[in-house]
């Protein structure tokens, strides 16, 4: 013997640690070699070594057909090997699986149990409807076999071809019925059937509620505690239909809670209680109560007392259930789950965290927030202290993760998980809002709460934010979020407005503070961050100051939503620095005035040609727009001592204006939908009456070649801003003096474009220094407002010199003379100190509700139809699709359109109709049979006669399924040859010579030809290819044989699979033509 | 129901792989090695039941109805014995504390047919392993958890090998796979 065994295989693998790879190769090829030759031993140790290495990853697919060889062995530890080798490889693309059919349908049948219970505990992981339909006819009497073992077995195969073919149940259920009833039935054959009625019970509780009083009894009386659960969790999903059954169940649940020494069965126990609704609507009776109080302290303990993490687990688990249900009764365990949320395990963490979700308030959302904050802020800690550290082992686990990963155990803290991060930052946005805020009661809190998250959020990596990977997204999307929150805050919030615009320009200096390095900002909360400084830039401490530090973001910033946004605030906050018309218009003025619309312009400027057209059309508007305000602001000459002048009114007043206009609220999520159509307008009237002419010119137009050139020299090409727009008129008037300003701020551009980014900085802080000093410097104006009171201003040193330390100018309430608060309805008297401007806790404070169209009538109602519908469909097709996807998942929903009900009576006449319809088909099959099979003696004659009798019978089987189903399966099973069979069976037309093997589809010879190629047999010389012709041609005369070839069927279908070990070459010839 | 059946040792190397419905070797393999990733950073006094592995959480969460949610598999239970993790991946119609039982049945029987069973037994008596399987599972449905039928069902298939009589074992696998150790609730 020259043959590894499996021992030597791995043997082997663990003596050539290092260079396992190599030798798994040789093995394998080894394997292929072996399972090839004719000596069956060898072939089966050559199988089970192909399972090892599938087991480890290696893929065997390849090797079906020696799968199929093995099984059909006659030495039951060789057939054993084989099955295994089936159920461990086999997949749905396995085409083989075809050919395996007589021979599973001969071992199903066999006489020794250990080879029945062969087929029967494959059967679950090979199952097609075709072939539940071939095998259902020998299964179903192995229901009664005297072993236990074969019959519980069969139970749950049954089971299973139920799923994918459910006509099964209509013959299965009667026979699987009456086992249950059997009293005398062994012990664990009962309980098989009851794990069965369990898996089929939530599917179609209403089938099972005749069965309660048989389950009631083994329940009772069971002893057996898996049964017990599952019976409990059957009777939790029957009680919602038949509520006379609680009061029944109570007594002996109670009994179970109180004497059971099964913690798993406990707790099955109350969870049935909650899931099967015994907690009811507490009209009833006090027992309830009573009921409630006890599963409630139970599951109480179970956090509690026990110290157990499992039990933790599943309590969380039971109380996510009851929360639905009865609310209070939960609220009253807050602090045992609140607990839990700090668990060092990450599951039971979650767990809570859903719970909290749910019974968040005003008492309690500061603390659970406070503790989830913590937990954020520890695990960034240690991320940070380790990052480098974190950043070496991530790389290296890729490449050998055995050896990093004992130390990644050792280290105490692990930082969370970035998912799990973004999952409680979601969480705590969605406590801290839900109900249009109203939990908060301290929106200082909650601001700084906010301000703290975006520092927390995951970072997104730079470059990877394009690629729409999911997992980056989610983090760009959660600082987003925080941001988006903010933004509500501000909106919605009036009180705290003032406080929010701070904080936002707070957060815009530390980004750019933070971000001085070159690297691309991608942080999602700029955007909506960017929004509130520029849409109550009245109410910044120091736009300018902000306005600058926009500026230095924008270049940086790579995602063209976040650009737009910031385009926009950029402009507003111009208007708000720029566009004081109080504020003489001095030579200062307009030398800071000119400079400042420089750098704006020069920002601007490389967005022009921005490949994103919302970020390209507004730079170009706005740069446009400014260069008409630097002419018109480089004509205004200053006023000087003699001369008044006011400064331009493009800058004062026309700028300004375009941004102040009716204060924005928010709008409820569809009120658009709500918006009423104008009478005038018509959406479907033609644009132009000759669109389509012109389209199809514009299509067929070839430009002139200068015109192409210009073309690119239009995209390619950096021109002078000027020449990109067409210049309005008023342009043209003064030509001469945009060619002079744009060229200094040419000068600029070069200036910063040399000098470091800090450098800059610290020029633009000098300049500031040189302004600081006067008095009507806009900025420092702010600045002196500043409650941090840092700056020291004249004015406000002139100020305290005169009136001494009794006055404290930071309390003159200077949010009071903004005009935007003086229209808002909370808004303290106007005296009030700033302090008190800030809400205390547990004042009322207005949240304005979101904006909906009132007057037609439906609107809400509306909206969340249309919303739900769409999102419905949604999540349906989504469903759809994943039913295909969803990994490991067994789909069962075909049950449903089946009813249990023997003879139901809903379909009675279908069913006359169906019976006529199939006896229509079986004839017509019969005969095609016939003729196929005449073929066959043809070829082989010395072959005796195939099992006619069971392959008709079956024949009925499909013809009925076809019927109801569509082919799709059928399809799926064979493309070549399926065609012809459903013309056949819809039209009942005579049927082509070569169609009767078309007609065979559960039966061993239904592989097509060319099908055979492929999975590679006919390169080994096989006979299996066999053309089909060869059936085609050979028509005889022998009806008769067939009919002697009923009675005789298990002998017969005995002899044939043998030949498939002993004559393989004939047997080929069977299975290829059919 | 019951998905998958897994059991693999501290170093993620697969010892058992059974999964109730057909899946490519491939994806066998992915979901083996996230499972192992999520298992084996379980700090110590963690619970038996795992997040759901990103393979099958990205399939798992957007289903809407109840009833479908019944067919997703949602709950991966693990016990670790020794050197072995043991996994199911169940539907949320299994009991999670039943779960743990049933491992430990399977555990006990393969104790019993071994002999003091070790990783070196589960190795070279792969399909052993398959056998004491099937004897407790068919199709993700549980036949049996009574663990005498159990033995006795292996048996009656045929003798158990025994561990090759000049393999080594291993330091610390002597004692079995820890029987019992931080066994709480007497299920069953």
């Amino acid at each position: 013997m020259f043959e590894k065994s499996l021992y030597d295989l791995i043997r082997g693998l663990r003596n050539h640690k290092g260079n396992e790879k190599e030798y798994i190769q040789n093995c394998l090829k080894e394997c292929r070699q072996e399972i090839r030759g004719q000596d069956m031993d060898i072939k089966a140790t050559a199988l089970l070594k192909l399972i090892y290495l599938e087991m480890v990853g290696h893929d065997m697919s390849w090797a079906a057909f020696h799968v199929l060889e093995v099984m059909s062995s006659p030495k039951y530890h060789q057939k054993r090997v084989g099955y295994l080798g089936a159920v461990q490889s086999f997949r749905p693309d396995t085409e083989v699986l075809m050919m395996a059919t007589n021979l599973l349908k001969k071992d199903l049948t066999g006489s020794a149990p250990t080879i029945i219970a062969l087929p029967i505990a494959a059967l679950p992981h090979i199952i097609t409807p075709s072939l539940a339909n071939s095998v259902l006819a020998d299964l179903l009497p192995r229901l009664s076999h005297s072993y236990p073992a074969i019959r519980k077995k069969t139970i749950v195969t049954l089971y299973r071809l139920a799923l994918v073919y459910p006509e099964t149940l209509r013959a299965a259920w009667p026979k699987i019925k009456d086992r249950l009833m059997d009293k005398n039935e062994d012990p664990s054959v009962t309980a098989a059937i009851v794990n069965v009625v369990c898996e089929l019970g939530w599917r179609r509780p209403n089938d099972f509620l005749p069965l309660a009083p048989r389950l009631f009894e083994l329940l009772v009386d069971g002893g057996n505690n898996w049964m017990a659960i599952k019976l409990i969790k059957l009777f939790a999903t029957l009680t919602p239909l038949e509520p006379r059954l609680v009061r029944k169940l109570l007594p002996p649940l109670l009994d179970l809670i109180r004497t059971t020494p099964a913690m798993s069965l406990l707790y099955e126990c109350i969870n049935g209680v909650i899931q099967g609704g015994f907690l009811g609507d507490s009209e009833d009776d006090s027992g309830r109560e009573e009921i409630a109080t006890l599963c409630v302290n139970k599951l109480r303990g179970m956090i509690t007392i026990n110290g157990d993490p499992n039990l933790k687990y599943v309590a969380l688990l039971a109380f996510n259930r009851i929360v639905v249900t009865h609310p209070y009764l939960v609220a009253q365990q807050e602090d045992v789950i609140l607990e839990c949320i700090d668990s060092e395990d990450i599951t039971i963490r979650i767990k809570a965290l859903d719970l909290a979700q749910g019974m968040v308030s005003s008492e309690n959302l500061l603390s659970i927030v406070s503790r989830l904050m913590r937990q954020l802020k520890l695990s960034s800690a240690s991320q940070s202290d380790g990052l480098q550290g974190a950043e070496a082992e991530a790389d290296s686990s890729d490449d050998a993760p055995e050896t990093t990963r004992p130390a990644k155990k050792t280290k105490d803290a692990p930082p969370l998980p970035e998912d799990y991060i973004v999952d409680v930052i979601g969480r705590i946005l969605s406590m801290c809002s839900q109900n249009n805020y109203a939990s908060v009661v301290d929106f200082d809190w909650y601001i700084d709460v906010l301000t703290q998250l975006i520092r927390l959020a995951p970072a997104s990596r730079q470059g990877e934010s394009d690629q729409a990977l999911p997992s980056r997204t989610s983090a760009t999307d959660i600082s987003e979020k925080i941001g988006n929150e903010l933004r509500n805050v501000a909106v919605k919030v009036k009180a705290v407005r003032f406080r929010t615009v701070q904080a936002a320009e707070h957060i815009i200096s530390r980004l750019y503070t933070d971000s001085l390095a070159r690297h691309s900002i991608m942080s999602g909360a700029l955007r909506p961050i960017a929004w509130i400084a520029g849409e109550y830039a009245s109410q910044l401490l120091s736009p300018n100051d902000t306005l600058g530090h926009l500026l230095h973001l924008v270049p940086r910033i790579t995602a063209p939503e976040i650009l737009t946004g910031c385009l926009q605030s950029i402009m507003k906050l111009f208007a708000v620095v720029a566009g004081d018309n109080q504020v003489l218009w001095t030579p200062e003025r307009k030398a800071t005035t000119s400079l400042l619309m420089g750098r704006v312009i020069n920002v601007l400027e490389p967005l022009a040609l921005h490949p994103y057209l919302e970020v390209q059309e507004r730079a170009v508007e706005f740069m446009e727009l400014l260069k008409l305000t630097a002419e018109a602001a480089s004509g205004q000459s200053p006023s000087t001592d003699e001369v008044q002048q006011d400064p331009p009114l493009l800058l004062t007043q026309a700028i300004p204006s375009l941004f102040n206009g009716w204060e924005l609220n928010s709008v409820a999520h569809g009120a658009q939908i709500n918006v009423p159509m104008p009478d005038d307008l018509d959406l479907d009237e033609p644009i132009h009456p000759d669109l389509n002419r012109l389209l199809s010119q514009a299509d067929s137009l070839l430009l002139p070649v200068a015109e192409d050139n210009e073309f690119d020299v239009y995209y390619n090409q950096k021109l002078a801003p000027t020449s990109l727009s067409n210049e309005p008129a008023i342009n043209r008037l003064s030509q001469a003096a945009t060619e002079e300003i744009s060229q200094s701020y040419q000068q600029q551009a070069g200036e910063e474009s040399y000098l470091d980014p800090d450098i800059l900085a610290r020029r633009k802080a000098e300049r500031m220094e040189r302004n600081k000093d006067d008095p009507f410097y806009i900025p420092d104006l702010n600045r002196s407002r500043s409650a941090t009171g840092g700056a020291s201003t004249p004015i406000h040193n002139i100020l305290q010199n005169a009136n001494g330390q009794g006055l404290d100018i930071d309390s003159i309430p200077i949010m009071k003379l903004d005009l935007g608060n003086i229209s808002g309805s909370s808004a303290p008297p106007p005296d009030t100190s700033r302090q008190q401007q800030r809400p205390p806790p547990r004042q009322r404070i207005v949240v304005a509700a979101d904006e909906t169209l009132v007057g037609s009538g439906r609107s809400t109602p509306r909206n969340y139809e249309s919303e739900n519908n769409n999102s419905d469909g949604f999540t349906k097709s989504r469903a759809k699709k994943l039913k295909q996807q969803g990994l490991l998942q067994v789909d069962s929903s075909h049950l449903r359109d089946l009813s249990l009900e023997v003879g139901a009576d809903d379909d009675g006449p279908n069913r006359a109709d169906e019976d006529a319809e199939m006896a229509k088909a079986m004839k017509e099959v019969q005969r095609l049979r016939l003729e196929m099979q005449r073929a066959n003696e043809r070829i082989q004659i010395a072959q005796g006669v195939p099992d006619e009798g069971v392959v008709v019978k079956k024949k009925k089987k499909v013809v009925k399924k076809k019927k109801k189903t569509t082919d799709v399966e059928a399809e799926g099973e064979d493309a070549v040859e399926v065609k012809p069979k459903k013309t056949k069976k819809k039209d009942k037309e005579k049927a082509p010579v070569a169609e009767p093997v078309a007609s065979e589809v559960p039966v061993l010879g239904d592989v097509s030809p060319p099908r055979l190629e492929e999975s590679g047999l006919v390169s080994e010389g096989n006979v299996w290819s066999t053309e089909a012709p060869a059936a085609g041609e050979a028509q005889g005369d022998d009806e008769v044989v067939v009919k002697q070839a009923k009675p005789k069927k298990k002998k017969k279908s005995v002899k044939r699979v043998i030949q498939l070990d002993d004559e393989g070459d004939e047997a080929g010839n069977v299975m290829a033509s059919g | 129901m019951i998905n998958a059946f897994l059991v693999f040792n501290g170093q993620g190397q697969p010892r058992l792989t059974k999964f109730y419905t057909q899946l490519d070797t491939s994806i066998q393999q992915r979901l083996i090695s996230e499972i192992f990733t999520l298992v084996s950073n379980r700090p110590a006094g963690a619970c038996n039941f795992l997040p759901l592995p990103p393979l099958l959480a990205a399939s798992g969460t957007s289903h809407s109805s109840a009833e479908q949610h019944n067919d997703v598999p949602s709950l991966v239970t693990y016990r670790h014995y020794a050197t072995l993790y043991f996994i199911v991946i169940s539907t949320a119609t299994e009991s999670p504390l039943a779960l743990i039982d049933l491992i430990q049945v399977y555990v006990e029987s393969l104790d019993r047919l071994f002999e003091n069973v070790c990783e070196l037994d589960l190795i070279f008596n792969f399909e052993s392993l398959h056998t004491t399987l099937g004897e407790m599972i068919v199709g993700g449905v549980v036949i049996e958890t009574n663990m005498d039928r159990i033995v006795a069902g292996v048996r009656a298939q045929g003798t158990v090998a025994k561990r090759p009589v000049n393999e080594s074992r291993g330091a610390g696998l002597g004692a079995g796979l820890g029987m019992g150790g931080n066994f709480v609730w007497a299920g069953r």
